[in-house]
C-alpha cells in the first residue's frame, strides 16, 4: 500500500526534465577535496527523486534475491564494523526494540566496531547520544553519525573557508554541528518567524558571505527561508547547495503497534494515511525547484558517510555490514558503498515489500530483527 | 468535443477541434508556416514590426515582466495597449501566476488604469479549475489547494469545493511519535501554485492526500522557478512548491499553465482566430515562447522581465523566439 501507486501515473521524464537542467553550471567540482569522498552524481537528486526506483542499483549487476539470515556467526566473523540505521532497527519511535542491548553487547564483546547512522538532521550527535542513554544503551557520541553531522563533516572535508558563512534551512541539530566544526551559520529555526511583504520597493537583502546553503527537514519551513537560500545559491559565486537527505517521507515505525491497538491490519492502518510524515526531501525539492540546481546529498543513500567512516577508521568497505530497515536509503547506501547489507523487518519494510516484483533492491541478507544475531547459531556439525 | 487526457504526459493537450492539434505535433523548431525556424531571433525594427502588426489579429501577453513587475506598471505599456486596440487588434492576457483569479486580475488592470475585461484574461488559476471541469471531476470530491486565493475563487466559480489556500499558512504541526496528522479522505485533487504562505502543514497535507487517497490528482498551475513578485527582484515561483510536493510524493504533476497549450483551447473558444495570426509576447523562454511555438503562434520576447539578452543568446539556449525587443513600449517608438 505504501508506494506502489506511484508507478501508474508517472510521466515521461523527457517532457518534464526539459525545464530542469540536468547539470549545474554553478557547481564547481574542483572545490572538492579529492581525497576522502566520492561525490554524488549530479543527476542523483531532483530527477532521481521522481524517477522510478531503484536509483543507482541499475549500475550494479542484477543481484540474486536476498537470503534469510541463517548463519549469523559467519556474517559477524566476516566483518569488522556494523553500521546500524536507528529508527526501525534500534528503536521504534521512543521505545527500544526487543533484544537490542544484549545484541550490541555481544557484538562489542566480539571486538566489532559499532556505528549508528541516521538521515535525521534535527538532532546533533550529542543530542542523539542522550536518546541512546535514555534508552539504556551505552553508545558514545563518536559512534553516531546523523546527517546533521555529515553536513558539517563534508564542509570540513573540502576545507570550506572559515570566513564564509552557512545559511541553514533546517533544525537545531545542523546548527549545533556547524558550531562544533567551527563554522559560522545564519538562519535555522529562528528564520521561521520571519515574514515578508511583497510590496513595491521591497528588496530582500542577503549576506554575500554565505558560501553554502544546507537544507534538511524543517518544520518551520517558510517563504522567507526559501527566498534567502535561493538568493545565496543564485547570486553568491560558488555557493554550495547541500542537502542532508532527500527522504520523501518517513514512516511511523510504530505503525504496527497503532494498528494492533486500533484492532486493524497494518495495511488498513497505513491506508488511513496516518503513517507517512514528510522527510527532508520536501524542503530540498523546494530549493531545487526555485534554484533549478541539484544539491550535493550527504545523507543516505549517498556514500559520503560511508567514505568518511572508512577513511576515519582506516578500514575497507568489504569489512563493513550495513544493517537497516529501508531499501531505498539504508540498503542502497550499503550497496553504493560496496559493503555487505542486512535488511531487518522490524521497521518500515515488510517481507512482502522485499519480495514484491516492483522491488529491485536486494540486500545480501534479511532477518526479522537484530537480536536474531543472538538466537541464530551455526548448525552444530 | 473529444476529450484527450493523455496520462503519459504531464502537459494536457489542447482539446481544440479547430485544426490546431496538428500544430502541437510540430516540433518547437518550426514556425506557424511550417518552415524551419529562423536560427536567430530578429530584433524588432520598423520594418518587421509593421509586418508583424499587419499579419497579427490577436496579441497574447504574459503579465509579469511584460505588463507589470509586482504591482508596478512597466513604462509605456498603457499607451502601447491603446495603440494596438486602436488598430483593431484583440488583446489577450495569459498568465501563469495563479495567485489571483481572472476577476482579481481585471481589478488589478483597472487599478493600474488599463481597461481589461475578465474574459480577456486566462490565468493558470482558471486553467486548473477548467482542467477539473473538462475531466468531469466529481463535485462531491474536494480539492486541496497549496496556493493563492485566485485558485480557490476559480474552483468555487466552477462549482468545486476547495480546502486549504492561504488560511492554512497559519497552521502548525506537532511532531510527536504518537501524534497523527489527519487529512480529508474525500480530497480527490491537490492543486499546487505559487504560495508565499507555504509551510510544513500544507506540504504534509497535500502529500498525504496524493499518497493515500486513491486516484487523487496532482495538478500544478505552472512550473516557473522564479518570478517578479515585486518590482526589484525575483521570488520563488510555483516550481518551488511543486518541487517540494513532487519530492515527497515521488510523483509528477499534470501542468495546466504555459508552456502547456491547455489554456489555448479556452482562448480559441472565445476568439475564432487561427493561431498563426496570433503573436505571443512574453519574457520567459521556457514558458511564454514555448507556449506560443507549441500552439503555432508567432513569438516576441521582451527583455523587461526575467530573460536577458545574454541568456537568449547563450549557446545552451534552445528556444528561439521569432522576434525580440527590450520592452513592449518599443512598439510606440518603432511604429
Amino acid at each position: 500500500m505504501l508506494s506502489c501507486s506511484s508507478h501508474s501515473s508517472r510521466a515521461t521524464l523527457s517532457a518534464f526534465s526539459h525545464f530542469l537542467p540536468t547539470t549545474s553550471p554553478y557547481f564547481n567540482f574542483s572545490s572538492l577535496s579529492p581525497k576522502t569522498f566520492s561525490p554524488t552524481p549530479l543527476n542523483f537528486g531532483w530527477r532521481a527523486a521522481t524517477a522510478p526506483k531503484p536509483r543507482m542499483a541499475s549500475t550494479f549487476p542484477a543481484r540474486a534475491s536476498a537470503q534469510p539470515l541463517q548463519n549469523a556467526d559467519e556474517l559477524i566473523d566476516s566483518v569488522e564494523t556494523f553500521i546500524f540505521d536507528c529508527d526501525g532497527v534500534i528503536w521504534k519511535g521512543d521505545s527500544l526494540i526487543d533484544g537490542v542491548p544484549e545484541t550490541l553487547d555481544m557484538l562489542r564483546s566480539r571486538g566489532k566496531r559499532l556505528v549508528f547512522v541516521t538521515n535525521n538532521s534535527t538532532k546533533s550527535r550529542k543530542q542523539y547520544g542522550k536518546k541512546f542513554e535514555t534508552l539504556g544503551l551505552s553508545v558514545s557520541e563518536e559512534e553516531i553519525f546523523a546527517s546533521s553531522f555529515a553536513a558539517a563533516a563534508y564542509l570540513k572535508s573540502i576545507n570550506f573557508p572559515k570566513d564564509k558563512k552557512v545559511y541553514v534551512i533546517g533544525e537545531d541539530g545542523i546548527l549545533k554541528e556547524l558550531e562544533l566544526a567551527g563554522f559560522e551559520y545564519l538562519g535555522g529555526p529562528e528564520d521561521g518567524g520571519k515574514k515578508i511583504e511583497l510590496k513595491p520597493g521591497f528588496l530582500m537583502e542577503h549576506d554575500e558571505n554565505v558560501g553554502a546553503v544546507v537544507v534538511g527537514f524543517d518544520r518551520y519551513f517558510n517563504y522567507y527561508k526559501i527566498q534567502y537560500g535561493t538568493l545565496c545559491i543564485r547570486e553568491n559565486p560558488g555557493c554550495l547547495f547541500i542537502a542532508t537527505n532527500r527522504d520523501a517521507v518517513t514512516h511511523l515505525t510504530d505503525a504496527q503497534e497503532w494498528a494492533d491497538g486500533l484492532k486493524m491490519s497494518r495495511q488498513e492502518f497505513e491506508f488511513l494515511g496516518k503513517s507517512a510524515m514528510l522527510g527532508g526531501g520536501s524542503m530540498v525539492g523546494a530549493l531545487a525547484g526555485s534554484t533549478q540546481r541539484e544539491p550535493l546529498v550527504v545523507g543516505k543513500p549517498s556514500t559520503f558517510m560511508m567514505d568518511y567512516l572508512a577513511n576515519k577508521f582506516g578500514i575497507l568497505k568489504s569489512q563493513i555490514c550495513m544493517v537497516g530497515d529501508r531499501l531505498d536509503t539504508d540498503i542502497l547506501f550499503g550497496q553504493n558503498g560496496g559493503c555487505k547489507t542486512l535488511l531487518v523487518l522490524s521497521g518500515v519494510t515488510s517481507l512482502s515489500m522485499l519480495q514484491s516484483p516492483n522491488n529491485s533492491i536486494q540486500p545480501d541478507f534479511y532477518t526479522s530483527k537484530i537480536s536474531d544475531f543472538l538466537s541464530l547459531k551455526a548448525a552444530t556439525v | 468535443m473529444e476529450r484527450c487526457h493523455e496520462r503519459e504526459s504531464i502537459f494536457p493537450r489542447a482539446l481544440s477541434a479547430q485544426g490546431n492539434l496538428e500544430t502541437l505535433a510540430r516540433s518547437a523548431t518550426m514556425n506557424a508556416n511550417g518552415e524551419a525556424a529562423k536560427a536567430v531571433p530578429e530584433l524588432l525594427s520598423p520594418q518587421n514590426a509593421r509586418l508583424l502588426l499587419d499579419s497579427t489579429e490577436a496579441f497574447l501577453f504574459d503579465c509579469d515582466g511584460v505588463i507589470w513587475k509586482g504591482d508596478k506598471l512597466i513604462d509605456g505599456v498603457s499607451e502601447t495597449l491603446d495603440l494596438l486596440r486602436s488598430k483593431g487588434k484583440k488583446l489577450v492576457f495569459v498568465t501563469n501566476n495563479s495567485s489571483k483569479s481572472r476577476r482579481q486580475y481585471a481589478e488589478k488592470f483597472n487599478s493600474l488604469g488599463i481597461a481589461v475585461s475578465e474574459d480577456e484574461i486566462f490565468s493558470s488559476s482558471f486553467a486548473a479549475a477548467m482542467f477539473l471541469k473538462v475531466n468531469d471531476f466529481p463535485q462531491e470530491k474536494k480539492v486541496y489547494v497549496i496556493g493563492g486565493e485566485g485558485i480557490l475563487e476559480e474552483l468555487q466559480l466552477a462549482g468545486f469545493t476547495g480546502l486549504g489556500g492561504p488560511e492554512d499558512g497559519k497552521k502548525t504541526v506537532e511532531l510527536k511519535s504518537n501524534c497523527f496528522f489527519e487529512h480529508d479522505k474525500s480530497v480527490g485533487a491537490v492543486v499546487v501554485g505559487i504560495d508565499p504562505y507555504i509551510n510544513y502543514y500544507k506540504l504534509q497535507y497535500g502529500t498525504l492526500c496524493i499518497r493515500e487517497n486513491p486516484g487523487c490528482l496532482f495538478i500544478a498551475t505552472n512550473l516557473d522557478a522564479v518570478g517578479h513578485m515585486t518590482d526589484l527582484q525575483e521570488w520563488p515561483g510555483a516550481g518551488c512548491m511543486v518541487g517540494a510536493i513532487s519530492s515527497s510524493t515521488e510523483k509528477k504533476p499534470m501542468v495546466v499553465g504555459k508552456p502547456s497549450t491547455f489554456m489555448m483551447d479556452f482562448l480559441l473558444q472565445k476568439y475564432h482566430i487561427n493561431t498563426s495570426k496570433m503573436c505571443m509576447v512574453g519574457d520567459r523562454l521556457d514558458t511564454d515562447i514555448l507556449f506560443g511555438q507549441n500552439a503555432g503562434c508567432k513569438t516576441l520576447l521582451v527583455l523587461s522581465g526575467v530573460t536577458t539578452q545574454a541568456i537568449l543568446q547563450d549557446p545552451s539556449n534552445k528556444i528561439q523566439p521569432d522576434y525580440y525587443t527590450s520592452k513592449l513600449s518599443d512598439f510606440l517608438r518603432i511604429l
